[in-house]
């Protein structure tokens, strides 16, 4: 197992230099110029030029990209162009209160999703099955923003159940209090293409004969779904639970900036719309190194959840 | 034993009375609908930032929180003694003014000082804080730019070095030589983002400076997570006022001194500021009582007002107030007038007949009506003249040259030559086809825009193409008179006609002038205006520089923006200043009621 992950490990290299390319030249192709945003409504060629080589972006790009590679080899971003916050300043503040929400949100809705799935594919084929099916299509068609808009209008507004938006100081007030309509939207949303993914990994493993062996054997129907059909199909599902994390940490930013979380979601749109190089580089050389080991780590799960699994 | 808890019962019921009578805190809840960048005042460009400093910060002047057009009055400092000559300015801090407390003071009071303004003014001169205001001074005051140009070379700006155009002889006295007179210096120093900060301070946090801002204004930072929520405190330091300002014939105003006057300032005890991007999260905030004022909330205007602006009766019935003004701004839709765009030929460019009447023709054709009515869906007033309301030198009396007719439009691009080809669209008088590019950014309200005037140029028979580009990248175009046709917005710096009318003077193409008019003769009215204090003659030329604008058509101004601010019942004292950035040293907040 170690061969393997220092195997996998060392295919990190030209993935990450795959990225930084990628980034470095669609920042500088389509990214826009942050020294006439920086300027102010007034400003003088030579101020303009004076902004762009305080920022670095008047260097050569060779220049410019061997300084983005010894950013990320060194793990330091440096100041946001726009607030001068420390970028690592900037994650370690914002990372809290998105896995605030994010982490209670994967759980509820990986959990009820995985109940549901297997529900549905027990009876497989019946009317509840199909009903369900129904609904999760229609549901997996509606876009986030009208569950946004409407779980706000109606619990928040109309009901008052929720604050319509807001982050505190305290841990417990803000999981409690602030983040539980945002989890509610987010477990809505995920819900329904959860059920339909995992489904399918259940009716996967309910056919195999090993399924039927252990009912032959007069094993409980509950043994046989909750020990074996559970356990079996978790790898997938494991899978698919652990890379929706790295991508969700910077893809929330709706769910953030309608319920006025301050998470890294919100910030990375904030940054773009800044033309703000420094966090727009650092989050998405630290999600797709979030994504690799993810991936890592899921493959070693896997052996973990099923010793059959032969790491190669 | 007995007497003792006897007396402990009575001492408890004494006290309680009063526990249960103390006051609750009166805390004004607002929001903002973008993110702030941080509080060093000569550090921030955008507007909410400003908003923060100015309740933090002192300026040596700031204004008449009911005069109307804006008035300067005494702040940090006595009004400005100026010389005969216009280019020297005196000002006489005031005595016993004090920062609030910080680490940076070492445990000593620290009081606001001459050396704290000049201090300030050079930081807008230093290359390092790259300020986006530097413009304000930029080669005003005698040797700072000297100072700037050095710094540049040598990486380091000399904060200690004499200059001639800012002397501080005493503790209290901030003398300011100017390079030529400027009428509206005293402005300038109204400004938020010119306010006074202790060296000390700045030299502390370094960097971090914009997170730690130290004043010695009505209110400090008392807890910030950024772009989420903003906490202020009072300012314990704060010397106070007490609210007494004229309210004229204004009924409004007259309502609001009736309950203000003779109230020390701040009446309220802080103000949280929540960023809330999303409209319906603001919307559904305020209608719950989450937030006490609500400054725009332009896209459900229609849901709580009515088409003659007023509130809806429903919103009557709760006591929601609502505050009416018209923001300090012009919006216009500007050609380039320079021959080539790039190096391509222009074909709206230049001072030929020619293309002065294709200018006009695509003026007379754009329906500023359809702008107001669907874009800002009702909450806009049409500019008539470059000034906006509210900003001295306006003329309420003057009225456009250019109207809308898309019928003498075409007649007018008939007599010039443009003559429609097989495809339905005009070609030049040349015979070569004629393209007008209009420039954009990818957002919802600019995509309104792009068909607005893409029917409008249908409508006359001239082919339009929209390019997008990133608002950097809009900018960057605009500056490098690269962009052929496009709409922009302009807001209020300081409250004079001056700084509307310098976006069409020569000399500012490359910085402010984003048409790339250079017309000798607007450019000699306005050097002229710059010469003289407002009053008749400098409207003359500000009449005579918009005629000979419309004329050669280098605009067409289109509207300027209605605010409507919400407040709840408990509001009280609140009015949008049309300058001033936030009026929270001026408002109170009643008890609210129990639900």
């Amino acid at each position: 197992m170690l061969a393997y992950t220092l195997r996998r490990l060392w295919q990190f290299v030209p993935t990450l230099a795959g990225v930084i390319l990628l980034v470095f030249f669609l920042f500088n192709w389509v990214g826009g110029d942050p020294a006439y945003l920086l300027a102010g409504k007034i400003s003088s060629p030579e101020m303009i030029a004076n902004i762009r080589r305080q920022l670095g972006v008047d260097e050569p790009y060779a220049v410019q990209l061997w300084i983005f590679v010894k950013q990320v080899l060194s793990g330091d971003f440096g100041a946001s162009w726009s607030t001068n916050e420390r970028v690592a300043e900037i994650f370690a503040t914002r990372l809290g209160p998105s896995l605030t929400v994010l982490v209670p949100l994967l759980v509820i809705s990986t959990l009820l999703g995985m109940a549901a799935a297997m529900l549905v594919a027990y009876v497989r084929g019946s009317l509840t099955d199909r009903a369900v099916m129904v609904a999760c299509t229609m549901g997996q068609s509606i876009s986030i923003l009208v569950y946004i808009l409407v779980f706000q209008y109606v619990f928040a507004y109309q009901l008052g159940w929720f604050p319509v938006q807001g982050w505190g100081v305290a841990f417990m007030d803000n999981l409690l209090r602030y983040s539980v309509l945002a989890i509610i939207v987010g477990v809505a949303v995920s819900l329904a293409p959860d059920i339909r993914l995992y489904r399918t990994f259940f009716l996967d493993e309910i056919n195999q004969d090993y399924v039927r062996t252990a009912r032959a054997k007069g094993m409980s129907e509950t043994r046989v779904m909750w020990v074996h059909v559970l356990r079996n199909a978790a790898i997938p599902i494991v899978t698919n639970v652990l890379l929706q994390l790295p991508g969700l940490l910077a893809g929330a930013f709706l769910i953030e900036r309608f319920f006025g979380i301050p998470g890294i979601g919100r910030e990375v749109i904030l940054a773009v719309e800044r033309s703000d190089f420094p966090i727009i580089k650092a989050v998405t050389v630290y999600v797709a190194i979030a994504t690799m080991m993810v991936n890592l780590l899921a493959d070693l799960l896997y052996k973990a959840i099923d010793p059959r699994v032969q790491l190669k | 034993m007995w007497p003792a808890a006897r007396s402990l019962a009575i001492i408890a019921l004494l006290a309680a009375p009063a526990a249960w009578a103390q006051p609750e805190a009166k805390i004004l809840r607002v929001t903002f609908q973008a993110a702030e960048t941080g509080f060093d005042p000569a550090r921030v460009h955008d507007y909410y930032s400003s908003m923060i400093i100015e309740a933090i910060y002192d300026t040596l002047l700031t204004y008449d929180y009911l005069a109307r057009p804006a008035k300067l009055v005494p702040n940090a400092a006595a009004m400005p003694e100026v010389s005969a000559d216009g280019r020297t300015y005196i000002f006489r801090i005031r005595r016993g003014i004090y920062f609030a407390d910080d680490p940076a003071f070492k445990g000593r009071k620290r009081e606001l000082t001459a050396q704290d303004f000049a201090y300030s003014i050079r930081r807008f001169y230093d290359p390092k804080n790259r300020s986006p205001y530097a413009f304000l001074f930029t080669g005003k005051i005698v040797g700072l730019d000297e100072l700037a140009a050095r710094a540049k070379k040598s990486g380091r700006f000399e904060y200690d070095t004499p200059v001639a155009g800012l002397q501080t002889p005493d503790p209290y006295t901030l003398v300011i030589r100017l390079n030529q007179p400027d009428v509206n210096f005293g402005y300038v120093l109204a400004f938020p983002l010119t306010a006074g900060v202790a060296r000390e301070v700045i030299e502390a946090y370094g960097d971090e400076s914009p997170s730690h801002p130290v004043g010695s204004g009505p209110f400090l930072l008392k807890r910030y997570v950024r772009s989420s929520k903003i906490v202020l405190a009072r300012n314990p330091s704060y010397r106070g006022k007490i609210w007494d300002f004229d309210p004229g014939d204004n009924a409004r105003f007259k309502q609001i001194a009736e309950r203000m006057q003779g109230k020390r300032l701040p009446a309220i005890d802080g103000v949280e500021i929540s960023i809330m991007e999303e409209t319906q999260s603001r919307w559904l905030a305020f209608q719950r009582a989450e937030t006490d004022i609500e400054y725009q909330l332009w896209e459900v205007a229609p849901t709580y007002m009515t088409d003659d602006g007023r509130l809806k009766p429903e919103f009557v019935r709760r006591g929601i107030q609502l505050d009416r003004t018209v923001d300090p701004e012009v919006i216009y839709l500007f050609y380039n007038m320079q021959d080539k765009v790039g190096d391509a030929p222009n074909p709206v460019g230049g001072f030929s007949k020619e293309r002065i009447a294709l200018r006009r023709a695509i003026a007379m054709s754009y329906n500023i009506d359809d702008q107001i009515r669907i874009i800002r869906k009702g909450q806009a007033v049409r500019a008539q003249y470059p000034i906006p309301p509210g900003v001295g030198g306006y003329d309420p009396q003057y009225t456009s040259l250019i109207p809308y007719d898309p019928r003498a439009a075409n007649a007018l691009l008939d007599r010039y030559g443009y003559k429609k080809g097989s495809d339905g669209y005009r070609r030049q008088p040349n015979g070569e086809p004629l393209v007008i590019r209009y420039t954009s950014t990818p957002t919802e309200r600019d995509r309104q825009f792009d068909e607005l005037t893409k029917r409008s140029l249908d409508s006359i028979g001239i082919h339009m193409e929209i390019q997008k580009e990133r608002f950097p990248e809009y900018l960057k175009a605009q500056k490098q008179c690269r962009v052929m046709m496009g709409h922009q917005a302009w807001i209020a710096d300081y409250p004079d006609g001056d700084n509307f009318m310098q976006l069409l003077y020569g000399p500012n193409i490359h910085e402010s002038n984003n048409a790339c008019y250079d017309s000798p003769e607007f450019n000699r009215r306005y050097e002229r205006s710059r010469q003289l204090h407002p009053g008749p003659e400098r409207e003359r030329l500000y009449h005579e520089m918009t005629r000979l604008m419309e004329t050669e058509t280098a605009w067409l101004l289109t509207d300027s923006r209605v605010r409507n601010s919400l407040q709840q019942p408990w509001v009280v004292g609140f009015t949008k200043h049309p300058v001033m950035h936030d009026e929270w040293l001026y408002i109170d907040l009643e008890p609210k009621p129990a639900y």
